[in-house]
């Protein structure tokens, strides 16, 4: 949506004298090829969806106006709430963990150790890595019951053999652990943040006799705090947005027992295999305004802990 | 200003463009063709798809050829895909009235397909299709709302498949099957799992809409009658009890193990790694789950029933060819379903890969000719032929999603998440608005 915004920018700004009218429509020009695909890919399809959603629609015969009938449906659905409620788990647990992983190894991988750019390559690699279905199915296998994960515990004496997916109680926290895993990118970005941080800050308080622990809460968490925030949006955001692990490791079901039923597989079962266009449409426009609103939520708390220096 | 306006110009350019793509798009529900169903002139390419693995995808292309030689002025254009992918793109091709000619099309799915126009009624190409080969009660079960709209081309009969190995293994013998009861199976099923401690099962409780609609029909009900679903809730809860059951007594292993087989693809499963004594599945997977397991040692006998010998059993279609109604050249695509369905040739070349041929006389040749297992499962319509019932009232549209629903369900209560009766009230309830809601 960022791209939006600029636009929106560069169409404001057109008749400002640094920009000159021939600018714009030089920078127009080479905006085309992307602004006709956000136009015709994105914000029609869009759009129509929120018209769908009023709508009863299979795909085959002409949609149906119904008014809110799919928005009240929700309210009624058991499937729609655990779907929620799991994604809401999934989300709480998986982000904190994920981002507490990130900045542990980015603390550690800042004191410029020898190595540092093939250790940063080598833990930033399962971000690259996870999102894929082969990383899916290969997780699948891992916690089977004649997986890779069993035979870990197996090592320490215990005699599991039990498939950690196939059970309803398990399945969604090995999808946490897949999410934790590609901890990655954010940790790059805290790297990247480590680095900002003035050296003279650390020096002046070891001088006062601060310790490491001290340093860290009082130096680096503060100072790092806009890092930390914009990898908690980003991260929410993504989180809320999983679908491609869930649908590989359940088999498109969201099973066992509608326990990894994320909120974007059960919208595409709506959609895609009931033929439930309306309904999905009406999913997918709540979605929208849950991310919004969890969105929301982080911007008025960051107020009372991130810290701008300007 | 200036911005003021620009922005009110591009409002009402975008404002345009959406009320034109919601109105055209609005327009475009899919008619029908009104083709003539006259073979045409020149030359003709039709288009044929179906969802199955590398085993189909070699025997369609082969019978296919036999089809072009035939016909030298058709071309036949193959799109094959997996079973989840295939409705996915099959829902989209049909709403972009691009369907193909030709579609291999599932129990499931005919009364969604078949109420929404999208299937040519099969009367009006009598001409080049003849359906005269089959079974008056199978071909029954291609029609929807009183029209033939699809050609059942194979059946598909339950019965339990037998691993002799693991049963030699345990030195355990098969207790008469001709007339056994559940009881009778799950005691012998327990012999193995206990014997075997736990290396291998005795076997998994049938979880799909085929083995509910038996249930019912032993249970002396009616799956659906229309568009009503008719099954007891008591019956559908004994149903979705016996998984759990079966994981307590150690039929299934455990629970994890009963669910990990439910979504295991065959060469993953207990049955397919040669770890399970017996299977209630389709007659004809006897084939492609003895090349699993490695072994020939297979055998089949009838599935157990609540009352020996009952009527319980029905012919059910494995498969169906239908036609796109939107279809530009139904005579030659009728051609083409004639030749797959009827075709000596063509017979021998598909083998039992869908399912026991519906036509009679090709079943009975290739009877005559095959060997081992493949011999086992075409001759086990005959072995059921006293117990067959009339046929039931075929998934009615917006009960697709069935054979999903009821796993989900029998989880619910296999992991204690539900009482088994609380779950199959919850069931049909569900089942019930999906299907008032599409009709």
């Amino acid at each position: 949506m960022s791209s939006f915004t600029e636009f929106g920018t560069l169409v404001k700004n057109r008749h400002r004298p640094k920009d000159k009218p021939k600018d714009t429509k030089v920078a127009l020009g080479f905006l085309a090829p992307w602004l006709i695909g956000a136009i015709f890919l994105s914000l029609i399809p869009m759009l129509y969806s929120l018209v769908i959603s009023f709508t009863k629609y299979n795909m085959i015969k002409p949609p149906q106006f119904v008014g809110l009938m799919n928005y009240r449906h929700m309210l009624i659905d058991p499937r729609f709430l655990s779907s929620l409620k799991v994604t809401l788990t999934y989300v709480v647990i998986s982000v904190p963990l994920q981002l507490v992983a990130a900045l542990a190894l980015a603390v550690l991988l800042d004191r410029g150790m020898r190595g540092l750019a093939f250790y940063r390559s080598a833990f930033y690699l399962p971000s690259m890595l996870g999102g894929s279905v082969a990383v899916a199915v290969l997780w699948k296998m891992v916690f089977g019951s004649d997986g890779l994960f069993n035979a870990l515990i197996n090592l320490f004496g215990a005699s599991s053999s039990m498939s950690w997916i196939a059970n309803p109680d398990t399945a969604n926290w090995t999808l946490i652990a897949l999410h934790v895993w590609q901890f990655g990118s954010p940790m790059v970005i805290f790297l990247a943040g480590l680095r900002q941080i003035p050296r003279e800050l650390y020096e002046a308080a070891s001088v006062d006799g601060a310790g490491k622990w001290k340093q860290f809460t009082a130096i680096t968490l503060p100072q790092l705090s806009p890092i930390i925030f914009f990898n908690l949006v980003m991260s929410v955001i993504n989180s809320f947005q999983t679908f491609t692990q869930a649908y590989v490791v359940s088999g498109g079901t969201g099973g066992p027992s509608d326990s990894t039923l994320f909120y974007t597989l059960y919208l595409y079962q709506q959609g895609f295999a009931s033929l439930r266009m309306g309904y999905a449409s009406a999913l997918a426009w709540i979605m929208v305004l849950i991310v919004a609103v969890l969105t929301g939520i982080n911007f008025a708390l960051s107020k009372f802990w991130v810290h701008y220096d300007d | 200003m200036m911005f003021k306006r620009l922005w009110k110009k591009y409002l009402a350019a975008v404002m345009a463009t959406v009320a034109l793509t919601v109105s055209a798009a609005c327009g475009s529900s899919v008619g029908a063709s009104d083709a003539p169903v006259v073979p045409a002139d020149g030359d003709v390419t039709i288009r044929l798809n179906w969802w199955g693995g590398d085993a189909r995808i070699k025997a369609t292309e082969e019978a296919v050829k036999g089809f072009e030689k035939e016909h030298p002025n058709i071309h036949v254009d193959m799109e094959y895909s997996d079973w989840t992918g295939y409705w996915d793109k099959l829902a989209v091709q049909s709403a972009g009235g691009n369907a193909p000619d030709v579609m291999q099309m599932d129990e499931l799915y005919l009364a969604f397909y078949g109420s929404m126009g999208s299937l040519l009624d099969l009367g009006k190409t009598s001409k080049y299709l003849d359906l005269g080969t089959m079974d008056a009660s199978l071909k029954q079960m291609g029609q929807v709302e009183g029209k033939q709209v699809a050609v059942p081309m194979t059946t598909a009969q339950y019965g339990v498949i037998v691993n002799n190995d693991v049963l030699d293994e345990l030195g355990l013998a098969l207790p008469d099957t001709e007339r056994w009861t559940w009881d009778e199976f799950s005691d012998f099923a327990q012999q193995v799992a206990e014997k075997s401690n736990g290396k291998a099962i005795g076997s998994i409780a049938p979880n799909n809409g085929y083995g509910l609609q038996l249930w019912a029909r032993q249970h002396g009900e009616k799956l659906f009658e229309g568009n009503r679903i008719t099954i007891s809730p008591e019956t559908l809860a004994s149903f979705l009890q016996l998984p759990a059951d079966w994981a307590k007594n150690g039929i299934e292993g455990s629970a994890e193990r009963w669910s990990e087989n439910t979504a295991a693809a065959m060469n993953d499963s207990d049955f397919g790694k040669g770890r399970q004594a017996m299977m209630i599945t389709q007659a004809t997977m006897i084939t492609p789950y003895a090349q699993a397991a490695g072994t020939d040692n297979m055998t089949l006998v009838p599935m157990p029933q609540v009352e020996p010998g009952a009527k319980t059993m029905y012919l059910k279609p494995g498969m169906y060819w239908t036609i796109s109604s939107q279809s530009q050249h139904p005579a030659e695509a009728a051609m083409l379903v004639d030749y797959l369905l009827n075709d000596r040739s063509a017979g021998e070349i598909l083998g039992t890969e869908r399912g026991i041929p519906a036509n009679n006389d090709i079943r009975r040749s290739l009877a005559d000719e095959a060997t081992g297992t493949d011999r086992k499962a075409l001759d086990f319509v005959d072995k059921i032929q006293p117990t067959l019932g009339d046929s039931p009232a075929i998934t009615p549209n917006g009960a697709s999603e069935l054979d999903k629903t009821i796993v989900r369900y029998q989880q619910d209560v296999v992991f204690g998440k539900r009482k088994a009766l609380d779950a199959a009230k919850a069931m049909i309830a569900e089942l019930q608005e999906s299907i008032d809601f599409a009709s």
